[in-house]
């Protein structure tokens, strides 16, 4: 079905080749699942089936793909577009339409296909995804799951018969990643050929027929899914890639002491017309510690998040730190969100005025102790936007800790890592513990794990658990066991 | 399984006319309301064709939007009243005549727009364009920017959010750069998402050679015969008033 034939290619403006004399054959309705770490070039051979490169992403390209019996890079990407349906990573940036129904229709229609004919298709994706309340709705107004569906549905309704999905559950709660495996079960039963990118393994272990592995462009491996199970986590490890058997609980770490002062958070109240979004009559976390805030898409989490960081307009909570009582101005004063899209806070033209823009008064030797504790120093003149992800993610941070935030807030800063650059995450938040008060929103199961000391459970605008590290529950079971229920996937046992 | 947590609300979008309709208003309530057309012939009409970007608003449950809107309308065409019929002279007058001029004039253009960009979907835009003989060229760009409107706007909240966060605000230090450091993360942002999004649509065919179908139905109710009767009002007077 799909074949690459001696491919390479390089990027323009990049020196090093991002794929090497790949020869690869997929069969027909075979699941195939591509991983590696970050820059490994899966993502370029996604793009080469649905014909982003050399269409779209200018390169040099070497060797030939042919999907279907047509040859991707000779023909025109309206031509691949019949035959290849793409999901991408970003659900916010996928969508074309305003409305949902627009959007289902909108692939059919490019193709010119009669209206009543659109119509039966958009019915029958309606009914194989279940998604009839997600119709006629406002897609800017939906969750991030909800937006994946519909990123889905509407390549179902140009029933493709090959399917490619280029990290497709970065931005998704753990819910929403099962909706998603559904999907692709679906889809699978059609005798449809799938391609999936990705770094979280779990989901996919029961869906994919077979694992390709890449590294630097080149593949090291590729067995069936029966082997690849079996794999030991140390060779997993090796080739930088996350468990297959993914450890869903999220139970903090298991530290010594808790610090004994706390922060308390009062009459945290949000709503947004009529509707509650955030209902905490009283919340009290320990001072200088990692506290991660989880639960599914629509919870509250973020209306959370900003209402802490006193970015919400007509908040009336308050929080009290050490004895003094913070109102939403102060807590601006006194905190920093570490966006999910870094990019939306990074002003300066070099790394070193980034970090020193919010400091009171200057103070060289601090600045360099900071930066060279974060592996900036040698970054200190280059421009912020030239950085990699990661890089940008601990600018970030080192502006926080220099203008003297009590509270530092992560939002999903795990999304879209490989296993090596999300334990490096979890390490610089560990680094965080015992001199700031660390929030922590994410569905990273791994990422809590590896550094919260306190996990809060949000549901309906409430806190509906909390575990502290070291304090066991009364559950009548182990301790590890009670917190799995913080990511029992919602309706299933 | 649905998620029962969040629930985006229905399109509810009041009273549906047609984008070909909304067009002409835009362009009537600009000619004459701005523009000052037709002249002293017109002059009672002008008023008229200023509420209805109003109504229209009112018809969509923007009921905030709209009553702040006829409010301040009507306040500035008072106070402008009032200063005439008093005498008022020097600077305040002046003061008076440029703000309240500004905002009764602009106003209602503004508004109009902003019901026709909030209320009309990219695909009745396009399906209005469509039925209009323009050309594909022109109806695709366009319809990109529909779409890519509420995103830049989304985009803008985020980076004010961080402005606020690290302080930059026109009080602080760093007020001189305040536009500086909005735009730039705003292009970035931007760019990468426009990226992504025209990938996004070439994967599922956009720009095909076949002629492009439209499953979105418009056409005129009465509302529209309604409207489109106010504005040929005062076309009607204009060209009277041209040809004599």
């Amino acid at each position: 079905m799909i074949e690459f034939e001696n491919v390479s290619f390089n990027y323009l403006r990049t020196e090093q080749a991002s794929v090497r004399n790949i020869n690869l054959k997929i069969n027909k309705g075979e699941t195939v699942l591509l991983c590696g770490e970050s820059g490994c070039g899966k993502t370029t051979l996604i793009r080469m089936i649905n014909g982003l490169i050399p269409h779209f992403y200018e390169g040099r390209m070497n060797g030939s793909v042919s999907v279907a019996g047509m040859d991707t890079t000779e023909a025109e990407l309206y031509e691949t577009a019949k035959v290849v349906g793409s999901v991408f990573q970003n659900p916010r940036s996928q969508f074309f339409c305003v409305d949902s129904t627009s959007e289902l229709a909108f692939g059919p229609e490019n193709m010119g296909l009669p209206e009543e004919e659109i119509r039966e298709r958009i019915d029958t994706t309606v009914a194989l995804m279940k998604i009839r309340s997600l119709m006629d709705r406002s897609i800017f107004e939906m969750s991030g799951g909800e937006k994946q569906r519909i990123a889905c549905a509407s390549v179902d309704t140009l029933n493709p018969e090959v399917c490619v999905l280029d990290e497709p559950s970065s931005n998704l709660s753990l819910e929403a990643i099962e909706d998603l495996k559904n999907t692709l079960l679906g889809w699978k039963q059609k005798g449809r050929t799938i391609v999936v990118a990705e770094h979280r393994l779990y989901w996919l272990k029961d869906i994919c027929d077979r694992v390709i592995c890449l590294k630097e462009g080149k593949i090291i491996f590729d067995m069936p899914m029966k082997e690849f199970r079996n794999l030991s986590e140390e060779e997993l490890r090796r080739h930088g890639l996350r468990s297959i058997n993914e450890n869903l609980s999220m139970a903090p770490i298991e530290t010594g002491k808790m610090n004994p002062e706390t922060i308390t958070f009062e009459k945290l109240f949000y709503n947004y017309r009529n509707c509650d979004a955030l209902h905490i009559d009283r919340l009290e976390i320990p001072r200088n510690e990692v506290i991660a805030v989880v639960g599914s898409n629509g919870a509250g989490k973020s209306t959370f998040s900003k209402c802490i960081c006193g970015l919400m307009r007509g908040f009336k909570g308050y929080a009290i730190i050490g004895k003094k009582k913070q109102k939403s101005r102060n807590l601006l004063k006194s905190s920093y969100m570490v966006m999910q899209d870094v990019n939306h806070q990074l002003f300066c033209e070099t790394v070193m005025d980034e970090v020193t823009l919010g400091m009171d008064e200057e103070n060289r030797q601090r600045v360099v102790e900071i930066l060279d504790k974060l592996g900036l120093k040698e970054l200190a003149d280059r421009h912020p936007m030239s950085l990699s992800g990661g890089q940008k993610q601990r600018v970030a941070v080192a502006s926080a800790l220099l203008s003297d935030k009590d509270i530092i807030l992560f939002d999903e800063p795990s999304s879209g890592l490989d296993f090596y650059n999300m334990e490096r995450v979890a390490e610089l938040i560990r680094s965080l513990r015992g001199q700031k008060t660390v929030f922590v929103v994410t569905h990273d199961p791994d990422l809590v794990r590896r550094c919260a000391t306190v996990v809060l459970r949000l549901e309906n605008g409430q806190v509906v658990n909390t575990n502290s590290s070291g304090e066991i529950k009364d559950y009548g079971r182990e301790k590890e066991k009670c917190y799995s229920a913080a990511v029992r996937i919602c309706g299933q046992p | 399984m649905e998620s029962a947590v969040y629930n985006p609300g229905k399109l509810d979008r009041g009273l549906i006319m047609d984008p070909r309709t909304k067009l002409a208003l835009l362009i009537t309530v600009t000619t004459f309301a701005l523009g000052g057309a037709g002249g002293r012939r017109c002059g009672m009409l002008v008023p008229v064709l200023c509420m209805v970007p109003f109504l229209l608003l009112l018809t969509a449950k923007r009921f905030k939007t709209a009553i702040i809107g006829i409010v301040l309308f009507w306040g500035s065409s008072m106070l402008l009243a009032f200063a005439n019929a008093h005498d008022l002279r020097g600077l305040i007058y002046y003061i008076i005549l440029g703000s309240c001029g500004v905002l009764g004039r602009f106003l209602p253009c503004i508004m109009m727009g902003r019901y026709l960009m909030e209320s009309t979907t990219v695909s009745e835009f396009t399906a209005a364009m469509k039925k209009l003989h323009v050309s594909d060229n022109f109806i695709i760009p366009l319809s990109v920017m529909f779409r890519f409107f509420p995103t830049v706007v989304d985009e803008a909240d985020s980076i004010s959010c961080a402005m606020k966060m690290r302080g930059i605000n026109i009080g602080g230090r760093h007020a001189s750069k305040i536009i500086e450091y909005r735009m730039v993360p705003l292009m970035t942002c931007c760019v990468n998402i426009g990226e992504e999004l025209s990938a996004a649509a070439l994967t599922r065919g956009l720009g095909g050679e076949v002629k492009r179908t439209n499953i979105c139905r418009i056409g005129f109710h009465l509302q529209d015969y309604a409207a489109l009767l106010l504005c040929l009002v005062p076309w009607v007077l204009l060209i009277v008033d041209v040809v004599r």
